[in-house]
């Protein structure tokens, strides 16, 4: 099938079968290999990326699902030389142990931020119940998403 | 005290840190493994699917093992790939490749293995009870003192039970193996915790085709915990096989539902406790300890295990009369291996719920209970190994102090008379050794390198990999801080067999206990070689002399002496300790139990990473809470768990408010500390379910099931 979507700000036409995954076409066809995939059964939220503006789990989007979608993915969040700061204040709360979950974190809590610039912090903790992360027992990564907050709340306001 | 960033957090932050799956290689095809779906019996035939062009796809069996079948490490019984006999669900029988994985996975799923079925033992509890299942070799530590026991004493006995429990890393295991017939080398990358493991399996499986083989790890490691300490061995062996064979760069990856069902895991543990304690004196005169492990089919890592488990089971204590007994059990089940604690959280479940029980027998609060029979500078472990400080009281008195213990208590009992729910406070205490037991470290003789370029940059090499817990920020800080050295100009090189020295795996919290001391060692020495100026300057003024390599063997205390028989001796030189305070809701309607608080106190030495050591306490403690209330792994009926919708990890929200506090860090010593936090919060939830309700159980995961049938079976 021919699809057509937007990736990261680019306007995309590709020749990709009916049945592959948005996850595959990410890191196969784009080589978008920021996004992981963990389970390949949406149990784990390690793939994923915003589509539309909702957190979505890319393994399971089919590309058909994904026609003319609007879709962001990790690589997305900071140009070359800066972070974002959502990124930073995962760096510096501590929030990446191996890294692996880092990129869904980021997009669930992106996508979380977008809507909801204020969240409490039951607020954070529900929009990553979808996201596993074994390492960090996910301290460091609330505290990150409440620190981002906090801080995008000052830029607005100066 | 330092609050460094992590050297690698940028690339994971912005995609760029390349996982293994992330690797791709001119001409590279899919690999992937065929395994049993029996427990036990006898292969007959193997049967391929008829609607396949059977010569698209390279497969290798045991027959075209050029070298051993055996993988040569840790215990030499299990082969890479099965020959006849099958003697676990998941156990590998082919390895099989082809340019496109989706046409893999389904030729795979339509082989047809035939066999004939043998009895098969898989249930964990069949395993652990029964004698007969007893396989490998006994360790005892006799400390018997031929004591009379005396009609006062108060005699306890408990028998402790734990589940398997599946690390769970985000990423799968995985492997890409490259040969090159006209250099007949093999390249390996991997996603693994020990190069040198990998790099021997891949000899003892290759023999003598491949001249030269080496191993590398992957840019990113996706979470281990034990996991990838020696499963990676299987899989790099077959991988290597299938490049050799069909001379094209091969990647396996495993799904996650494989990785779950054929993997290892924590070993099941069952463990019967019997003391004897003086009522007048309140002290625990006699232990006896029964500690078994299910290894699963083959033995592997399992005697190492045993020796920890052993070395941790008789806890904190000083008691004069003690004997412990540690088998290994047999049973049709993957073999278990090495998870983060290693038999510690075994032993400390069930000593620390045995002294709780004691409490509660002599009607004292185990506090008290503790306080008293704790082990304190200048007593005696049974092994004899004579104790130094009373940093173990120090944590003890810090987390009561801490978590508001006496007054919760009180509180709590009141609130528990009005209220159907309950709530409870428990507490727990454990030591964790510092890398390898017994002789290991001296048999390892860790090297490593350092290389000094000619704009001063330091570059480390060792093979100790970076799995999540920060070895390479934390090795690159010990050595910078020890030169006066900017972090920026120190970094940790990617681990490389040809070009870093067997520093010994990323294993045994031994990485900055060992490995990190040893480099601090090195660059300690090379500063004293500087005659005063910083490295900087000597380089610039002395720049025929670089760039300039350095090494550094690890050199036994000779003081530190262990048999490995009597199991006598100094099991660990140095030992981290930890007291815990846990906060529970028990709520009556659901049988569901809430961890509301959580308090650690440790002495780990001096913490190299503030930031780093921070996050291995909370994410050690919540792989504990998972082991304490959700995570088991058989279904008694239907088999094994196979995905995250059925083996239950924590979640985000199922987390407690967590707190912690290091002490004794002015200690020139950073000792171990990826292990402990998760030996001792299983048994504070269990004994803080016994204060909020008086109910004792003895068996983990403290799942609403179990709690229901507990209460049912008491009425």
């Amino acid at each position: 099938m021919l699809l057509k979507l937007t990736v990261n700000n680019r306007k995309l036409e590709l020749s990709v079968n009916d049945s592959m995954r948005l996850l595959d076409i990410l890191r196969d066809e784009l080589n978008l290999t920021g996004t992981k995939e963990g389970c390949g059964i949406g149990e784990c939220g390690a793939c994923t990326v915003i589509m539309n503006g909702q957190a979505v789990c890319s393994c399971l989007v089919l590309a058909a699902q994904a026609q003319d979608a609007v879709i962001e993915t990790v690589e997305n969040l900071s140009n070359d030389t800066r972070l974002s700061v959502l990124q930073e204040a995962f760096l510096t709360s501590g929030a990446v142990q191996c890294g692996f979950c880092t990129p869904g974190m980021l997009m669930s809590a992106k996508a979380l931020l977008d809507r909801n610039p204020d969240p409490s912090e039951e607020e954070i903790k529900t929009a990553l119940e979808g996201n596993l992360c074994r390492c960090t027992g996910y301290i460091q990564i609330i505290e990150a998403i409440k620190c981002a907050a906090q801080k995008m709340k000052n830029l607005k306001e100066n | 005290m330092n609050y460094a960033r992590k050297v690698d957090a940028r690339a994971k932050l912005d995609g760029s840190c390349k996982f293994l799956d992330d690797y791709s290689y001119p001409g590279m095809i899919h690999g992937y493994i065929c395994y049993a779906r029996f427990h036990h019996g006898i292969i007959r035939k193997i049967i391929f699917p008829s609607d396949f062009n059977l010569s698209e796809f390279v497969i290798v069996d045991y027959k075209d093992v050029p070298g051993s079948n055996i993988v040569p490490e840790p215990e030499k019984d299990q082969p890479f790939l099965a020959e006849k006999e099958i003697l676990h669900w998941g156990q590998i029988i082919l390895g099989i490749a082809h340019p496109d994985r989706e046409l893999l996975k389904k030729f795979i799923s339509k082989i047809q293995v035939e066999y004939s079925n043998l009895p098969a033992l898989i249930d964990m509890h069949e395993c652990l009870d029964d004698e007969q299942n007893i396989f490998g070799k006994e360790i005892t530590i006799d400390h018997r003192l031929g004591l009379t026991i005396d009609p006062s004493w108060i005699r306890t006995r408990g028998i402790y039970y734990t589940p398997h429990q599946e690390q769970a890393y985000m990423e799968t295991q995985g492997m890409i193996a490259i040969y090159d017939p006209d250099a007949s080398s093999m390249f390996i990358r991997g996603t693994m915790q020990c190069p040198y493991f990998v790099k021997a399996a891949v000899e003892a499986i290759m023999g003598k085709t491949v001249a030269e083989t080496v191993v590398e790890t992957s840019e990113g490691i996706g979470g281990a915990f034990g996991g990838k300490e020696d499963f990676p061995n299987i899989i790099a062996g077959i991988a290597a096989l299938l490049s050799y064979k069909s001379k094209k760069p091969v990647k396996i990856v495993l799904d996650r539902s494989d990785d779950i069902i054929i993997t290892t895991k924590r070993h099941p543990s069952r463990v019967e406790i019997e003391t004897f304690t003086n009522p007048a004196q309140k002290t625990i005169e006699k232990m006896t300890i029964d500690y078994r492990l299910d290894a699963g089919a083959y033995q592997t890592l399992s005697p190492v295990v045993l020796a920890r488990g052993v070395l941790h089971s008789f806890g904190a204590y000083q008691v004069k009369d003690v004997f412990v007994r540690g088998r290994l059990l047999r049973s049709n089940t993957p073999p278990n291996g090495a998870f983060r604690g290693f038999g510690a959280p075994q032993a400390v479940f069930a000593i620390e719920s045995h002294i709780d029980k004691i409490a509660a027998q002599l009607d004292l609060d185990p506090y008290d209970f503790k306080k008293i029979n704790l082990l304190h500078s200048g007593s005696q472990m049974p092994t004899t190994q004579k104790i130094i400080d009373d940093h173990i009281s120090d944590c003890l008195e810090r987390v009561i102090a801490n978590s508001d213990y006496q007054r919760k208590k009180d509180e709590f009992a009141i609130y528990n008379q009005q209220n159907r729910d309950k709530k409870g406070i428990g507490l727990a205490v454990c030591f964790h050794g510092g890398g390898y037991t017994g002789n290991g470290e001296k048999v390892l003789r860790s090297k490593v390198r350092l290389r000094i370029e000619k704009d001063a940059r330091i570059r480390i090499f060792v093979v100790n990999t970076d799995m999540g817990q920060g070895a390479y920020t934390t090795l690159a800080q010990m050595v910078a801080e020890s030169l006066d050295h900017p972090l920026e100009l120190t970094s940790m090189e990617l681990p490389n067999t040809s070009r870093a020295p067997d520093s010994g795996p990323t294993v045994a919290s031994r990485t900055i206990y060992i490995v990190g001391n040893l480099l601090r060692e090195l660059a300690l020495d090379i500063k004293k070689s500087l005659a005063g100026s910083s490295l900087s300057t000597y380089v610039k003024t002395n720049p025929e002399m670089f760039p300039r390599d350095y090494f550094r063997e690890f050199s036994p205390d000779p003081s530190v002496t262990f048999d490995e028989e009597s199991f006598r001796g100094t099991g660990y030189r140095d030992y981290s300790w930890a007291a815990a305070v846990c906060e529970i809701k028990f709520h009556a309607s659901t049988y569901h139990i809430e961890i509301r608080k959580f308090w650690n106190v440790l002495d780990i030495g001096r913490p190299v990473n503030i930031g780093i050591a921070c996050g291995q306490v909370q994410g050690g403690n919540v792989q504990a809470f998972g082991y304490a209330l959700t995570e088991f792994f058989q279904k008694k009926k239907f088999g094994r768990m196979h995905g995250f919708t059925d083996y239950t990890v924590p979640l985000s929200y199922d987390i407690p408010e967590i707190f912690l506090e290091f002490i004794h860090t002015d200690s020139p010593l950073a000792k171990g500390l990826g292990e402990i936090p998760m030996d001792y919060p299983a048994a504070a939830v269990r004994n803080a379910f016994h204060n909020a309700t008086g109910i004792f159980i003895d068996e983990i995961p403290l799942t609403p099931e179990r709690i229901f049938n507990q209460l049912r079976n008491q009425k």
